[in-house]
């Protein structure tokens, strides 16, 4: 095992900080959030889970897709899309799954999403591994773990004098420039094996529960219709696209076209034009939500559409509880 | 969790009679939450209404729920019957949406509940609660514990909170509120959980907007707060859930307490503690509108 001493670590993020655009965990008025920063002392080393997941660098929640200059009958069109290198630091393997998730969508399928593939590319994920499950944590039962390295490109986990290392990708590599370390004997002990496993259902077996409408108004009755479980997933990846004119001067008129995040909670999610809603009901919305992360998206994509970061539940104002939900399936087949 | 025993049977007993004599089709009230406290439940038949439960954890307001139940699920019926339990800020709600017309007092039987006020999942007495004087719902069809005589708590300014923000220069002010908004994800879960927040497409969400797009920037959030402060002015009744539910933490109640202030001020009115027939800005008196 190879390790850096804390002085080393933040020796080396404080270098970090000044080479690329680094994300990572930081103290915002009393949250803990991944957030740009200027310099490594701002970056949390203990922290829980991050209260908002990563996706917002690789889908933010808004981003100009194209800049249009009208006059006249000239138009001119310029995409955007920033070019620097960002590194995001104290990554919580659960966020880095999420992006896996995000992957067999975005990146997988065709056409491949251009903005997301440009900002996953320029975006090395270095993870520190959650010393524990936090509470509604159950990553350990969708395929996770907390300190699982699969989708990280290096994973970093505390140990006794200092931060474990381990190399996970090049890409990973090649920012560990400037990082002193030394090797240790012995492995670190996974951590989570013991952890409570959620019964996890197969999507046919779902698909056998649609029409159990009592079971499903009992979870969804109480849904607000607000976006929280949504805006905080890590997988969920809905957006809505919308022009909007930002200035007229001088006879041109400048346009913008952005991606905004959307979430299928929401009461207008599935109106269509001439005003008809397919998903009027709050049952029917929170059912969707769950057949998507469990049924649809593995069907559909190949993957779990939930990294079991539990955001969700602790998030949730009148806890509606994905692990409820899914003990609630798996019972009823 | 701490459950009242004696009330929560008092409860279930009242959702019992009421369900099995078709008195209503449905009960809102309070669950035990696989996660230790209580949450929102809807209870159709009589059988279950051992469900249901009361204790300091009930801390949501059930009246936003009461937009659901509106209409009937099948085309052509006619609205249900419902009965809610309702504690005294939850009452006040109800007052606001039957005085604009959004209720109809003969569909809804009020559990009205006496109140000690309530606390989060860690113990701690909600602030709301904390400079809350109101023991007694003002509606209710029964009420349910022991009715104290006079407000147990006095609460000498319950506005006092305000005046760290308000004696800010302007300019530090801003920034204080930028500061907040800025954290804010535009999940809407302070309108949603809003009693008073029943727009069929809110104006902040609407496809051709003027005011306001569908960005989740500062601007937008900026006059999404300030909007729908404004828009609750004299109608906002203090149950604070937009700020309990808020996942960023925004001292929304601030903002909304500041309005409810400047109301009673003005016209010695605070929303829903009457039962008035006309929203206080529809009123018109010898002199014309109070405003």
């Amino acid at each position: 095992m190879m390790v850096a001493t804390l002085n080393g670590l933040q020796d080396w993020l404080q270098d970090l900080a000044q080479r690329y655009d680094l994300i990572a965990p930081c103290n915002v008025d009393g949250h803990v959030l991944y957030r740009p920063v200027a310099s490594g002392d701002e970056v949390l080393l203990d922290y829980e889970r991050p209260e908002l997941s990563a996706k917002d660098y690789f889908l933010p929640a808004t981003e100009i897709l194209l800049q249009v200059e009208q006059q006249g009958g000239q138009v001119i069109q310029e995409e955007i899309l920033p070019d620097r290198k960002q590194v995001i630091f104290g990554l919580r393997p659960c966020d880095a799954h999420g992006l896996a998730a995000i992957d067999a969508l975005f990146l997988k399928q065709d056409p491949v999403d251009r903005n997301y593939a440009h900002h996953r590319a320029r975006t090395v994920l270095l993870g520190l591994a959650c010393p524990q499950m936090w509470d509604g944590c159950f990553c350990t039962s969708v395929g996770g773990a907390p300190d699982d390295p699969t989708h990280l490109d290096v994973l970093f986990r505390e140990v006794n004098g200092g931060y474990g290392v381990e190399v996970v990708t090049e890409k990973g590599e090649s920012v560990l420039e400037g990082l002193t370390l030394k090797e240790r004997k012995g492995k670190p002990s996974p951590s989570g094996a013991d952890a409570e496993k959620i019964p996890l259902a197969s999507s046919q077996e779902w698909r056998s529960l649609f029409g159990r409408d009592q079971m499903w108004r009992r979870h969804g009755e109480r849904c607000l219709s607000c976006r929280i479980c949504t805006y905080v997933c890590p997988t969920c990846r809905c957006f809505d696209v919308a022009d909007r004119v930002v200035a007229e001067q001088g006879g041109v008129t400048h346009i913008e076209r952005i991606r905004v995040w959307d979430a299928c909670t929401s009461t207008n999610y599935r109106r269509a034009a001439g005003g008809h809603n397919s998903r009027p009901t709050k049952p029917g919305r929170i059912r969707n939500r769950f057949f998507c992360k469990f049924c649809y998206y593995p069907e559909d994509f190949g993957a779990l559409g939930c990294v079991g970061c539990g955001r969700c539940i602790v998030s949730c104002p009148v806890d509606i509880d994905i692990t409820e939900v899914m003990r609630d399936v798996a019972g009823a087949v | 969790m701490p459950i009242n025993e004696p009330l929560t049977q008092q409860v279930r007993e009242q959702a019992r009679q009421l369900l099995a004599s078709n008195q209503v089709t449905c009960v809102i009230g309070y669950e035990k939450s696989p996660r230790g406290g209580a949450r929102p439940a809807f209870i159709y038949d009589a059988t279950e209404a051992d469900r249901l439960i009361w204790g300091p954890d009930c801390f949501h307001n059930l009246v936003t729920y009461l937009h659901d139940k509106k209409t009937s699920p099948r085309r052509g019926e006619e609205p249900p019957h419902v009965a809610i339990v309702a504690k005294p800020c939850d009452s006040r709600a109800i007052n606001v949406l039957l005085a604009e017309q959004q209720i109809e007092r003969e569909r809804i039987f009020v559990i009205g509940m006496v109140c000690e006020g309530t606390q989060d999942h860690t113990g701690e007495v909600f602030s709301r609660c904390a400079r809350c004087a109101d023991r007694v719902p003002v509606v209710y069809d029964v009420l349910l514990g022991e009715s104290p005589e006079g407000p147990s708590v006095s609460v000498d300014d319950v506005f006092a909170d305000l005046s760290a923000v308000e004696e800010m220069p302007p300019s530090e002010r801003l920034s204080f509120w930028l500061r907040e908004f800025d954290r804010c994800i535009r999940c809407y879960a302070c309108r949603q959980v809003c009693p008073g927040c029943y727009c069929t497409t809110c104006m902040f969400e609407r496809d051709d907007g003027l005011w306001v797009d569908i960005g989740i920037e500062l601007p937008q959030k900026h006059v999404f707060h300030l909007g729908r402060a404004l828009h609750l002015a004299g109608r906002c009744v203090e149950c604070d859930e937009c700020e309990r539910v808020c996942p960023m933490g925004l001292p929304l109640s601030l903002l909304n307490r500041r309005l409810v202030r400047e109301m009673e001020t003005l016209y010695d009115y605070r929303a829903g503690r009457e039962e008035s027939l006309t929203p206080l800005l529809f009123e018109l008196g010898e002199e014309g509108s109070p405003i």
